[in-house]
């Protein structure tokens, strides 16, 4: 079986934040601080966060953000709830949440709660459950999940139906679970009928799909994954089997990892095949906590050092 | 900026725009060959000098490779120095609101900046249609000006952007805040969600298995009345049938039965009988369909979910009250027989080359476990003699072993 080629993946996702000009980062880089997220997440389960400048990344964050308290994707764009998360995962993972001024970046999410308990995107008003999710993880992380209507949040995403899977998208599966997860709500799941649908994701060649009739895509590694992990039913799948397909997925040559074998690498995909082994337990990776898709040990001293 | 402003001007001048593509700077040379052979044969015969930069003929838009990545740099720029002007002079003409000599939102500057945004985002978008930022931008102004032919425009520049980049959440976003403008402010709300159902159909065509085109149709039904929601399902019927493993298009049918059986509008009972007919039909489409297309997942999960919505139907009265009757425990057995005897008939791999066969065997035995898991505890009992001499568990070690733990799971 193929091994994780560390170095080299540390090498190449170093190189993509320099790159910035290309057609592909010049019509990407609305979304840089998502892109930050997952090549420095990548870099610390890779045990090498230390090999990027911690001021610079910083400066350029606050940069981001907007009045409203939200952050965008880069500098000079709007401000988004997706963005938002990133960039207070990006300081956890630093351990400097204390250079945010937290009850700003609260204020911007709990306006963005709706009377129906779901959240929107921004203030253009787009409502989807992952941004439920994503205010739920983001508040958490902040220890002031109180200041929105959790109950409301809660009522709303059970009310999507995606939880038997059939009725939605596995990221959207994977955000309810998610924000159930974070919210003690895991007991409204009927587990055995989520995981039933989770499982069938994982085709012949041992990687997992997101939807019936579809390729296998090492992102789903991630959202299908964590989601049967969360409610205890990851057994359920040939665990060896995804492992090999994940790193069947990598560019051995060049670094990255693609989303199926033989493909183009992107950060992205690099992230979520290098997150999904950790939670499969592969040597030398750090743990990730599935709910929070950060590191244990940076969940950990967020809860247990005050 | 020079080839913003020739992009710019194209599109001022053809606003009939409806396909926009990229083009090799080779394939320039034998376009414009083609393009002076047939104008020398015109009247005029006036020379057009090569333009190897932007194509645009019979409303269609190509764009060189070449100049893709300096293009969207200047129109990027544009828009963002255009919008800094645009907001800050809106800030300006807010603060002095007292001031008579403004005329509020309607100055020259004012429109110029406003134009100027509209005029940079439009290009910008074409070639980087994801900035959230650029669509936001147009909502400002939109949404300022509250004029309907400019709601129109915005689905226009979505649709042209979506015939080519089919996913972009952004764009389909963008659709679905412009309806929500013109639905509040207009009333032709039926016409636009009919004509909205047909774009995502036409979209659906092209790229297939489109989560996001879908997800933008489902959306809808929470506009739709009672008749259109039946009328949807009826229409796109026979495009089901045609795209059997399109996951995305059952999950639309089951988003409209759903809105179906929900839209109740009083305790009608006809309503219940219909809502019925509806599964039904339903269920002998997915049994033809599933007879034909051998070995398709989209078909058997679709079955879960209706063959649900069946027992359900069939368990409580028309008042909603769940309660046993004889006539009715008759009616879920005759079901579950009838789909016993076809799980039968597809378990059995008659040709181990085609992987179909098997497909078919592993997804019919996956669906009768999953079956056996929603129905009621005291279906069981009587299930479980039939299990037995149906030999499911057997079938089910042949058929996918990777699964047989979900054997236990069901506690047979």
């Amino acid at each position: 079986m193929a091994e994780l080629a560390v170095d080299k993946h540390v090498k190449y996702i170093l190189a993509v934040e320099k790159n910035k000009d290309s057609f592909e980062s010049v019509v990407m880089d609305h979304l840089r601080m998502n892109g930050a997220y997952w090549g420095l997440t990548a870099l610390d389960l890779l045990g090498k966060l230390d090999s990027v400048n911690v001021d610079e990344v910083i400066s350029w964050i606050l940069k981001c953000q907007h009045e409203s308290g939200g952050f965008s994707g880069n500098i000079g764009h709007d401000p988004h709830i997706l963005y938002t998360l990133s960039a207070v995962q990006v300081l956890a993972l630093f351990n400097k949440l204390d250079v945010l001024d937290i009850d700003k970046v609260a204020t911007y999410i709990t306006g963005l709660q709706n009377e129906d308990g779901s959240f929107s995107g921004d203030m253009w008003g787009e409502v989807d459950t992952r941004f439920s999710y994503i205010a739920i993880c983001c508040l958490s992380i902040l220890c002031c999940l109180g200041k929105i209507n959790v109950e409301k949040a809660v009522s709303y995403i059970l009310s999507c139906k995606n939880l038997d899977g059939g009725f939605g998208c596995t990221p959207g599966v994977f955000c309810c679970v998610g924000a159930l997860a974070l919210t003690g709500s895991l007991h409204y799941v009927d587990k055995d009928l989520l995981g039933w649908w989770l499982c069938e994701r994982q085709v012949k060649s041992g990687g997992l799909n997101g939807r019936p009739e579809k390729l296998p895509d090492v992102c789903y590694s991630w959202w299908v994954l964590s989601s049967l992990i969360m409610i205890d039913r990851v057994h359920w799948i040939d665990k060896e089997k995804l492992v090999k397909f994940i790193l069947d997925c990598q560019d051995v040559e060049n670094g990255g990892i693609s989303d199926r074998p033989d493909d183009a690498v992107d950060v992205y995909h690099t992230y979520f095949g290098v997150a999904g082994l950790s939670l499969l337990n592969y040597p030398g990776l750090k743990a990730i906590d599935p709910a929070y898709a950060l590191p244990v040990d940076v969940v950990n001293r967020i809860f247990f050092s005050g | 900026m020079d080839l913003l402003n020739q992009l710019e001007t194209i599109l001022e001048s053809d606003p009939l725009i409806d396909e926009v593509g990229l083009i090799h700077p080779s394939q320039f040379i034998t376009l414009s060959k083609e393009c002076s052979e047939s104008s020398n044969s015109s009247s005029d015969g006036a020379f057009r000098p090569a333009n190897t930069k932007f194509w645009n003929r019979d409303h269609k838009l190509g764009i060189s490779t070449e100049i893709l990545l300096p293009v969207c740099k200047a129109a990027k720029s544009a828009f963002m120095d255009a919008m800094k002007q645009y907001k800050t002079h809106g800030d300006l003409s807010v603060n002095k609101r007292e001031d008579k000599n403004m005329v509020y939102g309607h100055s020259s500057s004012c429109q110029s900046f406003e134009s100027e945004v509209m005029k940079h985002s439009r290009a910008l978008l074409l070639l980087s249609c994801d900035l959230g930022t650029a669509w936001n931008a147009r909502k400002l102004v939109v949404s300022k000006k509250q004029q309907l032919p400019m709601f129109t425009d915005e689905l226009h520049l979505s649709a042209l952007v979506l015939s080519y980049s089919h996913k972009s959440e952004q764009a389909w976003s963008h659709r679905r805040w412009v309806i929500k403008m013109i639905c509040e402010k207009y009333s032709n709300l039926q016409q636009i969600i009919a004509k909205e159902s047909e774009l995502v159909e036409k979209i659906a065509e092209r790229s297939k298995m489109n989560y996001r085109a879908w997800n933008h149709r489902c959306w809808l039904v929470s506009y739709m009345t009672r008749e259109q929601m039946l009328y949807e399902l009826k229409k796109s019927r026979d495009w089901a049938g045609l795209h059997v493993a399109d996951n995305s298009c059952f999950h639309y049918r089951r988003r409209l039965m759903l809105g179906i059986s929900e839209n109740k509008q009083g305790d009608d009972p006809s309503y219940d009988v219909e809502n019925y007919q509806v599964v039904k039909e339903e269920l002998d489409l997915n049994e033809a369909l599933i007879k034909r297309y051998i070995g398709r997942e989209a078909l058997w999960l679709h079955r879960r979910f209706l063959s649900l919505c069946l027992i359900r139907h069939l368990m409580t009265t028309t008042h909603g009250i769940s309660c046993h009757s004889t006539s009715m425990d008759n009616e879920i057995n005759i079901f579950l027989d009838k789909e016993l005897r076809l799980l039968d008939s597809c378990s059995t791999i008659q040709d181990t080359e085609f992987e179909d066969f098997e497909g078919q065997a592993m997804y019919s035995t996956m669906y009768f476990l999953w079956l056996i898991k929603q129905i009621p505890e005291f279906r069981k009992i009587e299930l479980q003699e039939k299990l037995k001499a149906g030999n499911l568990k057997n079938i089910l070690h042949k058929t996918c072993p990777e699964r047989s733990f979900l054997w236990d799971v069901l506690e047979l």
